[in-house]
């Protein structure tokens, strides 16, 4: 760098001409400075037409009467909510989504500890490693139900083989669309199999930050291995852990592909995104459908923040 | 820890190859056999004769389903690399100017765009299907792209920012003191640097959208722009499907990000963790 120009005077951060001989300073000062706003121009017309209007348009339609077979439209207060409430398979789909958020997020945060902890030192073959690690996250979510669905098959699936191979099962089962839970546990496996690399990820850079030296003398006064993990790498991973559940808590209370593709649109394991679209793109009840999207929006919000709140302890080394 | 126990961590280094590849190898098994061969019990654990039919049935000939599959791959890789370009060239403007200069609204133009990234993507689903309706842009390109780039651009921009706000701002300034003009600096010296979170951007943006379902099932109705992943998710609703087609078509669909995953995961890594850890 050229010495003796260490910072950034306002004389450099107004040349936008970037004409090297600028004779009228006191002028160019006062003209506003139009490129940052040009170049975040862009940004702000996709975020605010795509994104913060057509939110505005959800929380103020969720209040109308919108269907498509029946017009015209017209204002009804909370009547698109309570209809959601005497709908008895929304009612089954907000349970449902109920049981994929607690499977999903305490299977993919358990293991994505474990797996952090594997990975938390360094050993050869380590980013082989994380190269195979990630590769469920990077895969689309229906192609990945597509492959579960043929492994949890009533005649032909790997599970069903397996288990009966080791005489824990005596014949092949169904596995789908009957038992609820069953259903939704296998379902919310195939999610916890996207979502996991990326939790793990997470935590494991938390796990990095973590001085060696802790384990070193903690170590020296004696403590197992167990205790290290219960009072060293349990308490010091608590901000990656945090933002691993808050991003589980996001998309398992939104999940779609996977039981869209698993079991279809049997009530045994439809979730609410499902309904709001069957309520939406087929019904074509959309004043429904924003309703739907607008609860499950603020209980995203609620849980996630809840989470945050009861999870996350500020680190500092 | 480190040496104390290693069997903790070969167990930990066995779970997650098992936990990740399995499933992966039964897709290619299956779809390596027959319908008669994958009915056996217990089933064959590799392809007893394998063999490429399933994938030739899928690619070749003028049947309904071959024509399925290839127009449905070219539009997939359109709306995805189209998607991710403009995201990309998009966030890096933006993120540059968040990071670099100073302007009235900034703070809350930035902030509005990181709160976007706590809503659900599913908030939007209706509204947007209504826009894209009033303006004719179901069944189109335009319509899924536009979507896309507004769902990731938020993302895009964060990692960028965080990736530029790391450069040391010496260089630029040394390029400013040379007459440089800061699209001249942005141009010749960031991008440069920043080369590194501009691949992972992208290689995260293209991953996403070639992950899209609901948001391209909502948006296209017929082949004309349906992508890969919704007309493989129609084969299984047909029921008359067999898996070992299934499979194949399934294998086709996570080559492309396998196959990115696998070599570039290091761009993967660094960039979700600069777009999540602050």
């Amino acid at each position: 760098m050229a010495a003796g120009i260490g910072s950034v005077g306002p004389p450099l951060a107004l040349s936008a001409d970037g004409g090297p001989q600028r004779t009228n300073n006191r002028r160019h000062r006062r003209r506003v400075d139009l490129l940052p706003y040009a170049l975040v121009t862009p940004l702000t017309l996709f975020i605010v037409g795509l994104a913060l209007v057509p939110a505005a348009f959800t929380i103020v339609e969720s209040f109308f009467r919108i269907q498509e077979l029946n017009p015209p439209d017209r204002f009804t207060g909370l009547g698109n909510f309570k209809r959601l409430f005497s709908d008895g398979a929304v009612l089954a789909s907000l349970g449902n989504t109920g049981l994929y958020v607690l499977i999903g997020v305490t299977i993919s945060t358990v293991l994505a500890i474990m797996m952090a902890i594997t990975l938390q030192h360094k050993f050869a073959g380590r980013s082989i490693l994380i190269a195979v690690l990630i590769l469920p996250w990077a895969l689309p979510g229906v192609v990945e139900g597509i492959v579960w669905g043929s492994m949890w098959d009533s005649n032909t699936g790997f599970f069903n083989s397996l288990l009966t191979s080791v005489h824990l099962i005596e014949h092949y089962q169904v596995f789908l669309g009957q038992n609820r839970l069953l259903t939704i546990f296998a379902i919310e496996l195939v999610q916890v199999w996207q979502i996991t690399p990326l939790s793990t990820l997470l935590v494991l850079a938390s796990l990095q930050n973590i001085p060696g030296e802790l384990y070193e003398s903690a170590k020296l006064d004696g403590c197992s291995s167990s205790s290290l993990f219960r009072w060293i790498t349990l308490p010091l991973a608590r901000p990656g852990i945090t933002i691993a559940m808050v991003q589980a808590v996001i998309v398992t209370l939104n999940v779609f592909d996977q039981p869209y593709v698993l079991n279809g649109a049997a009530t045994t394991g439809a979730s609410v995104t499902m309904q709001t679209y069957f309520v939406s793109f087929q019904n074509l009840d959309f004043g429904e459908g924003y309703a739907l999207s607008l609860l499950i929006t603020v209980v995203t919000l609620l849980i996630s923040f809840v989470v945050l709140k009861l999870v996350y302890r500020p680190v500092e080394f | 820890m480190n040496r104390r126990s290693p069997w903790i961590r070969r167990l930990g280094v066995l779970f997650i190859l098992v936990w990740s590849l399995v499933p992966l190898y039964w897709a290619l098994n299956i779809s390596l056999q027959t319908d008669a061969q994958i009915s056996a019990k217990p089933a064959h654990y590799a392809p007893p004769t394998p063999s490429l039919h399933n994938y030739l049935s899928l690619l070749s000939g003028n049947g309904e389903l071959p024509d399925a599959i290839r127009r449905s791959t070219a539009n997939i890789v359109i709306e995805c690399s189209v998607a991710t370009v403009v995201t990309v060239v998009l966030s890096t403007l933006a993120a540059y100017a968040f990071a670099r200069m100073k302007f009235r609204g900034r703070n809350i133009l930035f902030y509005s765009v990181l709160a976007t990234m706590a809503f659900p993507a599913y908030t939007t689903l209706i509204p947007l299907y209504r826009i894209m309706t009033t303006f004719g842009l179901v069944n189109t390109y335009t319509g899924i792209i536009l979507v896309y780039v507004s769902g990731f651009l938020p993302l895009a921009t964060w990692i960028l920012y965080n990736y530029m706000s790391s450069l040391p701002i010496a260089i630029e300034e040394a390029g400013q003191v040379d007459g440089a003009n800061r699209m001249q600096v942005l141009w010749h010296l960031v991008l440069p640097l920043a080369r590194p979170g501009i691949i992972s951007t992208a290689i995260i943006t293209f991953l996403f959208a070639w992950g899209q379902f609901l948001f391209p099932l909502v948006l296209s109705s017929d082949l004309s722009t349906q992508p890969l992943t919704v007309v493989i998710a129609s084969l299984e609703g047909r029921h008359v499907v067999p898996f070992t087609l299934l499979s194949a078509a399934g294998v086709l669909a996570i080559a492309v990000p396998a196959l990115i995953a696998v070599t570039l995961n290091r761009y993967i890594v660094s960039g979700l963790l600069t777009g999540s850890v602050k």
